[in-house]
């Protein structure tokens, strides 16, 4: 009896747990689309400029002329990396809530069979 | 010969005793309370400032290398204006003053409460021991 008091307090600790490692996961992923929908933005900018026109990268008060295929090739880059980084999270996010369903079910076995130990009346 | 009685340490001495909250303990620990939220905040300006002074120092840099014929860009408030270089040079200058005077000022401030927090820490400690957590 007190070792599945015991079990049940761990799993009530354990599925805290993963409440708070999924809310991160999750805020984690809504900045990373922020961070996508920005640069995608930059991208189409970019891919829409004439041949003659220059990019400028805002560093402190100054637009600083940026080189344009480095500058393309940047914005490529971090989308490339922000792509991968948001299938990770979401694979994180994915294993977290199996995680805590399973500790769910063994959290709910354990009270019924609890519950049934403790009889009628 | 050795003492068979031993002298309790302070720390087992308050751990073991019931103490009462004063009205100068609750000032105490709300007064650290209070600089402990202030302080983060500090520091998060602190660590605004010094990503505008590496800004500053980038952009003067790269401005080094600058066509002196060339007008730079420069951000006054919300508008842009194109101003020759010697001048965008000096103001990223005075600025990089500005910016150094307001860090300095911050870490004063810092410090400051660091040290009222310590003195605090030493008092409610020695008052409740491990009856209080005062870290993070």
């Amino acid at each position: 009896m007190e070792r599945d008091q015991k079990r049940l307090q761990e799993l009530s600790e354990a599925l805290q747990k993963f409440q708070d490692d999924l809310q991160s996961a999750i805020d984690a992923r809504q900045r990373l689309e922020s961070q996508q929908a920005e640069n995608k933005a930059v991208q189409k900018e970019f891919n829409g400029l004439d041949e003659d026109a220059d990019i400028y990268r805002l560093v402190g008060p100054v637009l600083l002329k940026q080189d344009k295929s480095e500058a393309k090739s940047t914005v490529d880059g971090r989308l490339d990396f922000i792509g991968k980084e948001i299938t990770r999270t979401e694979t994180r996010i994915k294993d977290i809530q199996q995680s805590s369903e399973k500790s769910r079910m063994e959290m709910m076995q354990l009270q019924q069979k609890m519950q049934l130990a403790q009889g009628p009346g | 010969m050795m003492l068979s009685r031993r002298v309790l340490s302070k720390e087992e001495e308050t751990e073991t005793t019931d103490n009462e909250v004063t009205k100068e303990d609750q000032e105490k620990i709300n007064e650290f309370s209070r600089l402990h939220s202030r302080s983060k905040v500090i520091e998060e300006e602190l660590e605004g400032k010094k990503k505008e002074k590496e800004d500053l120092e980038e952009v003067t840099t790269e401005l080094e290398l600058a066509d002196e014929d060339e007008l730079v860009r420069y951000r006054i408030g919300d508008t842009f204006t194109h101003l020759p270089l010697p001048t965008a040079q000096k103001l990223l200058e005075e600025s990089g003053t500005e910016v150094d005077s307001e860090v300095s000022r911050l870490e004063d401030e810092i410090s400051s409460m660091k040290e009222q927090m310590d003195a605090l820490k030493a008092h409610l400690y020695a008052r409740f021991g491990r009856g209080i957590n005062l870290e993070g």
